[in-house]
């Protein structure tokens, strides 16, 4: 019978053991934040980066005392790329760890998963990359671009300055590209492009084979009118479209492409010669001249001890999003929660493009948005700039979500606001 | 407005072109690029390439790739070339050097895409009648590429006087898409649509931007020429898919076709076969690094001296899991399974932590970028060599397997070990042998890839579930039927991918091969006899 | 006789498993929610979640140790079934929200309503009753291992061909899931829920209850997979696994044999989805994703396939290490994980259950023999019989 016993006290010790795997204390002269970026599997390509500048920005900061007297102290997690782990991980940080602040998260997919998690047990999470929109959660702060900070300026820029009357919207086959489309389509046919001007394509992920997507863009560039593509193809994928575009033979005079999904990093895979021209749209080229980014550069390259390290524009929403956190305690005076929640509506701080960005009521921040072209060294050069834009969370070119805005400050303190029928709670029935 | 500002640079360039009377010199224009927007800017090259000076032909080259510099002590313009930490100034009409300055010194004159397209126009006209045959062809393109009714007498001017054929028939239709939108009488006009319906799919363009202004006694011409352009292109599409489908499947292939010894003849699951590519893949940027740093000159060579690399290093990693690993494992093909997806993570982990997470570059040499029209359709020379290799490699394992002492053991070794054994192989050394050439030929598929594809700890993960679906439809342990099966699953992808949709297509793809197997248990080529059940 | 001997070990390490896992189901839900947070003997929240997420692992093992292990069939698309059973809850808690969402559509989940969807498709009904998307848990993967199995085992594709088979099918069904016009949510998936049966998923009280059906369902699950394997049924089943031809031969339809049993496994793989998603709160494609099913694959191999605890057993002790690893060493993560799958199949290749019961049988077969030499010494008859059960 022993072996019956012990198989049994085995199973029991398992599943016990994990609670004293994280037995971990907060000390008292310590704050602690959590870092949830993926370090293994398929996102680890884009997160391991802003794991990186978040330790980098946490051992700034400490060199400079800290936040409220206190050392910080980063928790750094790896959720694998898994989404339900970002859950778990996200709930272990919280719980367990006792961290004041978590940053971390890239796909939607990984934001969603953790959601619940940070307004159940009321933490804060910093969300550092571009996305969709239609989101706004009291918990959440989202510091990378809104669809209206990137996309549609950049559209803007194609019509105004190269004239462009035909679109083709290329993505991969995922939620953000699929409403970053949708808002786009109705933004152009609001201005008078027709739907026969507009060809939509859908890719897998990590679709590596072109050739027949890049011809038929050809096809429809030979229309006769300006044509532009808009690409929402992640990360992944891009290397192989640029090759493709540029062994093709399309060059950025004829038909250009405006990426938002490709920054320093993504290029540091490529020669871009044949892609000069070609445009990105983002809230920061690491080219921007301002003293602030040149020091930030500076920081970046001795902490990776590797001066040919990209900077990129996820890396600056992290940059934002930490000094407005640190901000947002030193006035409050805590790191509680519901009193940071209160105290950083308003605050603003400096960005890397040499202005100020404030974080807005509706947890978004203000921003400018910089359209670049590629160039020969894989850097940007800025050839348009924006006064800094809101990020609006519910985009106003979707029939659903026109009405709503989210404001949490008191007394609103809604993510749905309907501001025609004058309640929170979205459309109502 | 760029149309606009050609207009403008024809204009004046038409008029230079006729009678050389303009003589005012470009330097000032030159100089006021230091302060100047896009749209001043444009105008200013207009204005440079108006005085009709042969000399800013090299300046406005270098502009338009962006190494056009205003000294920021007295906004005077140069174009720079790098020297060292330094940069060298060149006049920018002279083309005298003016010395060389630090980096700091100088600020860059930004440039974008309304500015080349500007640039290239204005190059256009000014190179019509350069001495260099090379030079007149681009300027026949550039004009071909940006039709302007202004362009016309220009490209006559020079067409009167030009004596090569080839760069005389693209002046022809320079001249073509350019009468189009001219003033000139129908019956030119009608001429034009005759010589453009003759250019293929870049001719539609040029027809469709005229279509809605057109002179109503033409649209019949233009609709045809329209339609017949279309007819010839329906059936080059068909031709383009079909070699599309080839390129697919000689990617499928090249990533298979290792699987197809390991897996296919050895029987084992070799779930670590997609990161042995990626090692090679690796190999070739490893190769390329030390190339650039020590000799820059032997690029176009880097990917002929990664293929032994690739193939050794891959080969001796294959060798290593072979004597450590697997060799406990045969007769138990599921259990490979498991022992080499934990030898896949860990490879893919130690790239991970040596090389970071992030893409390597690999470049392309200069005889696989770019690409060559066929027909009604583009050749891509990465595409081409791909395929190339591809064939190249599988006939060369058919060879080795056929042909050779070593592929008669090795065959002899996977039938029957047992008596193999006993006619005196060494059946270990064969196995490890076989195994490591399994792995060196995923290498080498890594080699090629590296010129496609990512190249990132994550590369051998994307064609590990395409390689099994690969040997498995075409009958496993039998190496025609990867080849069979890797070009017949690309056409068909490449044929359901332009009405359904590329994700679509790789779902029915996929759902077709397990529909098929339950038709052919075996694969396209099935083995038959008693080494089936073995 | 001798079978009947090790059949008794084996039901009564049955029912200690089963009185182990109702003893958790009571036990720990108890200690999370009555104990003080600050006492000796608390389960923080986050510590059930956890052991709910190993339980549900552990039953989705078991499912697979009965066609792998039973009956031969390397299965790598058991987390397609597993991801359809989640996908199914997820779709009645989605319609649970109701007019909760952000935009306040009674009907439409909200990513169909931004992706401008204007009515509920019509695989969507039915799954705001509790009842009918339970059926659904079932039916789902169950239909599907029906349909897959009936075509698969009837051309006898088996081996290394089914296995890249189920990989192909899971592969195709994540890539499907992934598309956001199959209205399944895209690659975020299901989440944000907010009901099941009108209790708040994230309270404490709901999620103990959650913790405890998880572990009676895999103690159940457990009893009707022995009750399989030890029928004669189950005799069957391992003739099928070590010898398909001589069974056929003997007149047995293999193929249904086999097509049984695999529904019943992708029913199990169901409903431990099914439980999954209200514990994690998301359900989205990855979950189909072929390296997960593999990952099964390596729990159950762990474990000790062909024994039904072994891979519970090993379910929770691989994820408890993932747990461990990826917060303390996430670097190295990777590594341990491979490391192990080729440390178990090269030196426990019949896993750590397989080994001990291995080791345990000779043990005892000697200690039986020994006893028999005494007892024939001794001249003492009823050792003597039970030294030859051992046997």
């Amino acid at each position: 019978m022993s072996f019956k016993a012990k198989l049994g006290g085995a199973l029991l010790a398992a599943a016990l053991s994990t609670t004293a795997f994280h037995g971990a204390f907060a000390a008292d002269d310590t704050i602690k934040i959590g870092v949830l970026h993926s370090l293994s599997g398929t996102m680890a390509i884009s997160e391991t980066t802003l794991k990186d500048a978040m330790l980098m920005l946490v051992e700034e900061q400490n060199k400079k005392g800290g936040v409220l007297g206190k050392k910080l102290e980063a928790v750094v997690v790896d959720p694998a790329s898994d989404w339900p782990l970002f859950a778990e991980k996200a709930r272990q940080l919280i719980s367990q760890d006792k961290v004041a602040a978590v940053f971390g998260c890239w796909t939607s997919s990984s934001r969603k998963s953790v959601l619940p998690v940070f307004e159940e047990l009321n933490s804060i999470l910093f969300y550092p990359v571009q996305y969709e929109g239609e989101e706004s959660s009291r918990n959440i702060f989202y510091t990378g671009a809104a669809p209206n900070q990137q996309a549609i300026p950049a559209v803007d820029y194609l019509a105004s300055t190269e004239g462009v009357e035909r679109w083709v919207l290329a993505g991969t086959d995922y939620v953000y590209p699929q409403t970053t489309n949708k808002i786009l389509k109705a933004y152009l046919m609001s201005k008078g492009v027709k739907e026969e001007d507009i060809m939509v394509n859908y890719t897998p992920f990590g679709h590596s084979d072109w050739q027949t997507i890049v011809s038929d863009i050809k096809k429809f560039g030979s229309a006769g009118k300006k044509t532009a593509v808009v690409s929402t193809i992640n990360g992944d994928a891009n290397v192989p479209f640029y090759k493709e575009l540029g062994n093709q033979g399309i060059k950025a005079e004829d038909i250009p492409v405006v990426a938002f999904s490709v920054g320093e990093e993504e290029l540091a895979g490529l020669d871009t010669t044949p892609l000069v021209g070609h445009l990105a749209a983002w809230n920061y080229f690491q080219s921007v001249d301002a003293p602030v980014n040149a020091e930030f550069i500076k920081t970046w390259h001795a902490y990776t001890k590797n001066d040919k390290r990209v900077t990129n524009d996820p890396m600056e929403a992290a940059y934002i999003g930490f000094n407005a956190w640190v901000k947002a305690v030193e006035a409050a005076g805590t790191t509680d929660t519901d009193e940071v929640l209160d105290s950083i509506i308003g605050v603003a701080v400096p960005n890397l493009s040499g202005g100020t960005s404030t974080v807005m009521p509706n947890h978004h921040i203000t921003k400018p948005v910089l359209i670049g072209e590629i160039q020969a060294d894989g850097q940007f050069d800025i050839v348009q700039e924006t006064p800094a834009v809101v990020g609006d969370e519910w985009s106003d070119y979707l029939p659903d979500s026109k009405d709503l805005i989210s404001d949490w400050r008191k007394p609103m303190s809604c993510g749905n606001f309907n501001v025609a029928t004058g309640k929170c709670g979205g459309k109502g029935s | 407005m760029l149309i606009r500002f050609i207009t403008l640079i024809f204009l004046v360039l038409a008029s230079a072109a006729t009678s050389f009377a303009q003589g005012s010199d470009p330097k000032p224009l030159f100089d006021q690029l230091a302060d100047a927007n896009f749209n001043q800017a444009e105008t200013l090259v207009g204005q440079i390439a108006a005085t009709g000076d042969p000399r800013v032909v090299p300046a406005l080259n270098a502009f338009s790739e962006g190494d056009l510099y205003f000294r920021k002590s007295d906004k005077a313009v140069f174009s720079a070339k790098s020297a060292g930490s330094q940069l060298e100034l060149i006049d920018p009409v002279t083309g005298e050097s003016a010395g060389q300055v630090a980096k700091g010194a100088v600020t860059k004159i930004k440039v974008n895409n309304n500015l080349r397209r500007a640039i290239r126009a204005a190059l256009g006209g000014l190179t019509l009648m350069s001495p260099d045959r090379g030079a007149r062809l681009s300027a026949a393109d550039a004009i071909l590429r940006s039709p302007s009714a202004e362009a016309l007498e220009l490209v006559e001017a020079a067409l009167a006087k030009e004596t090569d054929g080839e760069v005389k028939a693209r002046m022809e239709e320079a001249r073509a898409v350019s009468l189009l939108s001219s003033d000139r009488s129908i019956d030119e006009k009608r001429a034009a649509i005759e010589t453009i319906s003759g250019l293929g799919a870049s001719g539609l363009g040029v027809l469709n931007s005229v279509s809605s202004s057109i002179d109503p006694s033409l649209k019949p011409d233009l609709d045809k020429a329209i339609a017949s352009i279309q007819n010839a292109q329906q059936l080059w599409n068909l031709a383009q898919n079909v070699w599309y489908g080839m390129s697919l499947g000689s990617v499928l292939l090249l990533a298979a076709i290792g699987l197809a010894i390991t897996f296919g003849v050895m029987g084992i699951i070799n779930m670590a076969h997609g990161e042995m590519v990626m090692l090679g893949a690796y190999s070739t940027f490893m190769v390329q690094e030390v190339i650039r740093e020590n000799a820059p000159s032997l690029f176009d060579w880097s990917l002929a001296i990664a293929l032994p690399v690739a193939f050794l290093v891959t080969g001796l990693v294959g060798f290593v899991i072979e004597r450590g690993v697997i060799r406990f494992l045969y007769g138990r093909p599921l259990e490979t399974l498991l022992a080499t997806w934990g030898v896949s993570l860990i490879l893919q982990q130690a790239i991970r932590t040596i090389f970071g997470p992030t893409n390597q570059e690999v470049g392309n040499p200069s005889w696989m970028s770019g690409s060559f029209p066929l027909g009604g359709m583009t050749i891509t020379y990465n595409r081409m060599w791909i395929i190339v290799f591809s064939l190249t490699i599988f006939f060369a394992l058919l060879f080795v397997m056929k042909k050779t002492a070593y592929g008669l053991n090795m065959r002899a070794v996977t039938q029957n070990r047992r008596m193999a054994s006993s006619m005196g192989i060494r059946t270990p050394w064969v196995d490890a042998l076989t195994f490591a050439l399994g792995s060196g030929i995923a290498g080498i598929a890594g080699v090629a890839l590296s010129q496609i594809d990512n190249v990132s700890p994550n590369l051998g993960q994307s064609y590990i579930i395409d390689s099994f679906m690969v040997v498995v439809f075409g009958g496993v342990g039998n190496l025609w039927g990867t080849l069979v099966g890797a070009l017949s699953l690309g056409i068909l992808n490449k044929f359901l991918e332009p009405s359904v949709g590329a994700v679509l297509g790789k779902i029915l793809v996929l759902v077709l091969i397990i529909l098929f197997i339950q038709k052919r248990p075996r694969g396209l080529f099935a083995l038959k006899g008693r080494a089936v059940e073995a | 006789m001798i079978s009947g001997f090790i059949l008794r070990a084996l039901e009564g390490r049955i029912v200690v498993t089963v009185g182990i896992l109702l003893a958790v189901a009571i036990i720990v839900p108890a200690l999370n929610l009555l104990t003080a947070p600050d006492s000796a003997l608390h389960i923080p929240t986050y510590a059930m979640a956890l052991m709910g997420k190993y339980l549900c692992y552990a039953l989705l093992a078991l499912a697979l140790d009965l066609v792998w292990g039973y009956c031969g069939i390397l299965s790598l698309g058991h987390g397609a079934f597993f991801a359809l059973g989640g996908y199914a809850m997820g779709m009645y808690l989605m319609r649970q929200i109701g007019s909760r969402g952000t935009y306040g559509n009674p009907d439409l989940p909200d990513f169909m309503v931004f992706l401008n969807w204007k009515e509920l498709p019509w695989f969507w009904y039915g799954f705001d009753m509790f009842p009918f998307a339970m059926l659904m848990v079932l039916v789902v993967p169950g239909l599907l291992a029906f349909v897959f199995g009936w075509f698969a085992f009837r051309s006898r594709v088996n081996g290394v061909y089914l296995s890249i088979i189920t990989q192909a099918m899971t592969y195709a069904l994540m890539l499907a899931f992934f598309r956001n016009d199959m209205g399944f949510g895209g690659n975020n998936g299901l989440t944000d829920f907010k009901d099941i049966l009108g209790f708040q998923v994230q309270a404490g009280g709901t999620r103990a209850v959650l913790f405890a059906m998880s572990a009676i369902m895999l103690a159940l699950c457990l009893i009707v997979a022995s009750a399989i394997t030890r029928s004669k049924f189950g005799k069957v089943l391992v003739g099928v696994r070590d010898a398909e031809s001589r069974v056929r031969f003997l007149g047995f339809r293999v193929e249904n044999i086999k097509l049984f049993t695999f529904v019943v496994s992708a029913m199990f793989a169901g409903i431990a989805g099914a439980l999954f998603v209200p514990q994690v709160g998301i359900i989205n494609p990855g979950e189909f994703a072929p390296a997960n099913s593999i990952e099964v694959v390596v729990w159950t191999a762990v474990g000790g396939r062909g024994t039904l605890i072994g891979p519970i057993i090993g379910a929770i002790l691989v994820n408890a290490g993932k747990s461990y690893f990826t917060g303390a060493f996430p670097e190295f993560w990777l590594f341990a994980l491979g490391g192990l799958f080729i440390a178990v199949t090269l030196f426990l290749p019949k896993g750590i259950v397989g080994t001990i019961q291995h080791g345990w049988n000779a043990r005892k077969a000697m200690k039986a023999a020994a006893d028999a030499e005494k007892g024939r010494n001794a001249g003492a008859a009823p050792v003597t019989q039970q030294a030859q059960a051992a046997e």
